[in-house]
């Protein structure tokens, strides 16, 4: 059969220029951004944001690393974003299937890669922006506030990466699985790993369970930015893992159309093994990690000026007339720390090793939730004696439930036990003794001090104390029976043998 | 030729949409006639690159579509408007048209220009700002056909493009189709005969995923003459004639489809 006309010819077809597949592919882009369905879910998700992610943190005291406990250490920011946006992702990625248009855009010269790419781009594009809106307003909101120290940038963008990466996947789901019902299978995915993710994450601050985006365990050091800079090691690792599983998503998007061409198929293999390397090595890499005094430390990853501390002018007061100097972050609660130190430096006033200064040390990282080690005890040291205090270590007031009172407790108790010469340990019977005196010479009660012992962010030595009965407390009862002289009199001949452990609780007056 | 096809056929299952299938065309209008199921959908998916066939050869616009090189060159050319047109609700009429435009690959400065000029030349200039949700059918049609003539095709495949059409805009379209007839090879594949008798030059005739006429429309109302078919119209009983006459030979390997296979080229 032949259906043969003469016709005029054809004008010389335009060769594209060498600029024109970026111009076409930032068109393609741009008409994507106009039409995607992500930003009329955005509101929903900054709503969900407010509530999960800014309001409980809103509670806590004005320093970055407690602000963003929850919302970034414990990536509640992208499990506000993650399952929606992997929905979405998964909704347009569908597109194609569900809207019939698959032979249109088949049939066009560009491979459909390219279309797909552009179309998760958008995707992204909303999603990492309005994660990076989020974050940035309620940023905005804790600079206003003057909340102190440097944010956790770092955290902020393995968020940002873990958007891009639920995008990437949920796009995947919507590829492979052009349904109605492939967004609402994305989102509930996303969720379940999130979920899963954050339970896991409770339980392990070492191996691979650390490269979990949502452990918390490693992330949030008690100085970080304060004192010492955050650590970039375990955030570099999880950014290399979520970008490796948003690049092996989109690479496996090239290896389903067959007819894009070899080289096409070549570049979608390399990218998707390239995907899958990168999120190995990452997991590879955090079953090297260990702790350090300021954070997770990655010996591959790991940049020794990031263990640099920050160097500062301290902020000092006087408590008994003894200069207390802290950093300028935790200025507002020198008051507390002075009223608690006065009554045990007066407690101590003349004595041999009674320190003429306290100052603030960087608090040491235990480990997160998972394996805790328990606080940081104090120490005096040095001629003339400082007491040094990891005051960030403690519950600050108002941080995770803690209040005024019981931060000056937990100070005095720690001064006191340094004071005894009790180290890190539990210290001898005597030096319990001795420390429950002064502890309640500096206004503590004898009754009310194993309870103030058994809270929260004092070192394992306080969380062995027994009731305040027994032979200790009875001495410590005869100890601060006697007449303040008295006692002060005792205490300078007895202090050297107490401090080395060769004091027995029956030596006591 | 524009389009060489020898011996073609695609199978699915054990069912042949198409069942050896060979035709030549060069520029003009072809009209693809026949009942459901013959076959001419999925004839028009495999010259449209999206169908690779079972077996035979096909050779589009001078080049072989099985290799990956001129497939990519034959889909710069190609203009083509699908059975069942998918579309994107959201997209304005324009915008619809430029992301095709941009998919064929055409020079990016070019498709401005040449989205207007197909939304205008299917009459949609006025609605080109509307969202495609807001169309009726028959400008959801003319929308598909504007994003199938943007990039000026050398191949123009159009299945049932005038379903959903008022008179109105039939005539006005068979005029597009026989301008674009003169420089390109445009396939139309229809159950409308006076489609075929108003704007094509050729038309072929599938039944069973065979093509059992071939000629001009002349011809085929030829056929009809005098052969007591059923039919309005001259077309129409030599459409009959020729159907009833292919029908009396026992068919010997096919029974067609036009569902759609799970493979593509792409």
């Amino acid at each position: 059969m032949t259906a043969a006309t003469q016709a005029p010819a054809r004008p010389v077809r335009a060769r594209a220029s060498r600029l024109a597949p970026p111009l076409s592919f930032l068109r393609l882009l741009r008409i994507e951004l106009r039409r995607n369905a992500m930003p009329w879910l955005l509101p929903l998700i900054a709503a969900l944001f407010w509530f999960d992610s800014y309001r409980p943190s809103t509670g806590q005291p004005p320093l970055y690393v407690l602000r963003t406990f929850w919302n970034m250490g414990q990536g509640h920011t992208f499990i506000d974003f993650g399952p929606f946006v992997a929905g979405v992702a998964a909704w347009m990625g569908s597109r194609d299937g569900r809207r019939r248009t698959a032979d249109l855009v088949t049939g066009t010269a560009r491979p459909r890669w390219t279309a797909q790419l552009a179309t998760w781009g958008a995707t992204a594009i909303w999603a990492i922006g309005g994660y990076l809106v989020c974050t940035g307003v309620m940023f905005a909101v804790y600079a206003h506030q003057g909340v102190q120290g440097q944010p956790p940038w770092w955290w902020v963008a393995v968020g940002a990466t873990a958007v891009a990466a639920f995008s990437a996947a949920g796009f995947a789901v919507g590829v492979f699985w052009p349904s109605r019902f492939a967004a609402p299978l994305a989102a509930f995915g996303g969720f379940l790993a999130l979920i899963m993710s954050s339970q896991t994450g409770f339980h392990d601050n070492t191996g691979w369970a650390l490269i979990l985006p949502t452990n918390s365990n490693g992330n949030f050091q008690a100085d970080s930015g304060l004192l010492y800079p955050w650590l970039p090691d375990l955030p570099i690792a999880r950014i290399m893992l979520l970008a490796g599983i948003a690049i092996a998503a989109l690479g496996l998007l090239g290896l389903r159309d067959r007819g894009d061409g070899p080289w096409l198929r070549w570049l979608a293999v390399a990218v998707t093994a390239a995907g899958v390397a990168a999120a190995g090595t990452a997991v590879g890499l955090v079953t090297t990690a260990r702790l350090s005094a300021d954070g997770i430390v990655i010996p591959a990853l790991h940049d020794a000026a990031s263990d640099r501390p920050f160097s500062y002018t301290p902020v000092c007061g006087q408590a008994a007339g003894i200069p207390v100097c802290v950093n300028p972050a935790y200025r507002r609660w020198l008051p507390d720390v002075t009223a608690a130190l006065g009554p045990v430096f007066r407690e101590v006033a003349g004595l041999p090793g009674a320190p003429v200064r306290a100052t603030q040390v960087a608090a040491v990282y235990n480990g997160g939730e998972a394996g805790s080690t328990g606080g940081q005890a104090a120490t005096i040291g040095g001629r003339p004696p400082v007491l040094s205090l990891a005051i960030g270590a403690l519950g600050l007031p108002g941080a995770f439930g803690a209040t005024a009172t019981l931060f000056a407790d937990q100070l005095q108790l720690l001064a006191v036990h340094a004071f005894v010469g009790a180290g890190a340990g539990v210290g001898t019977s005597a030096q319990q003794a001795v420390q429950a005196a002064l502890w309640q010479g500096a206004g503590v009660a004898f009754a009310a001090q194993p309870q103030v012992m058994s809270t929260t962010g004092l070192p394992t030595f306080a969380q062995a104390a027994a009731p305040a009965t027994g032979p200790v407390y009875a001495a410590a009862r005869r100890l601060a029976a006697l007449p303040a002289a008295a006692r002060q009199a005792w205490l300078a001949t007895h202090l050297a043998a107490l401090r080395s452990g060769q004091l027995t609780l029956a030596q006591l007056p | 030729m524009n389009i060489e096809l020898t011996d073609l056929t695609r199978r699915f299952g054990r069912t042949y949409a198409v069942a050896g299938v060979s035709m030549e065309a060069g520029p003009g209008v072809f009209g693809l006639l026949g009942p459901n199921g013959a076959g001419k959908t999925s004839l028009l998916r495999m010259m449209a690159t999206v169908l690779p066939p079972t077996s035979g050869r096909m050779r589009l616009l001078g080049r072989d579509p099985g290799s990956h090189g001129p497939r990519r060159e034959i889909r710069r050319r190609l203009g083509y408007l699908p059975q069942n047109l998918g579309y994107y609700p959201g997209f304005t009429v324009a915008e619809f048209v430029e992301y095709f435009a941009l998919l064929k690959d055409m020079p990016p400065g070019r498709v401005p220009r040449a989205v207007a000029a197909a939304v205008e030349q299917v009459g949609l200039g006025d609605k080109a700002k509307a969202k495609l949700r807001t169309l009726s059918g028959g400008m959801l049609r003319r929308a598909g056909i504007a994003q199938a003539i943007v990039n000026d095709p050398e191949l123009l495949l159009l299945d049932e493009p005038t379903a959903g059409l008022d008179p109105e805009q039939r005539v006005a379209f068979r005029a597009i189709l026989r301008g674009l007839g003169e420089r390109a090879t445009v396939v139309v594949s229809t159950h409308l005969v006076e489609d075929v008798g108003a704007a094509c030059s050729q038309v072929a005739l599938m039944d069973a995923g065979k093509v059992v006429f071939d000629g001009t429309p002349g011809e085929l109302i030829a056929r009809g003459e005098g052969s007591g078919a059923a039919g309005d119209a001259p077309l129409e009983r030599g459409y009959s004639a020729v159907l009833a006459a292919a029908r009396s030979v026992p068919a010997t390997r096919s029974a067609a489809g036009t569902q759609r296979g799970p493979e593509t080229w792409a």
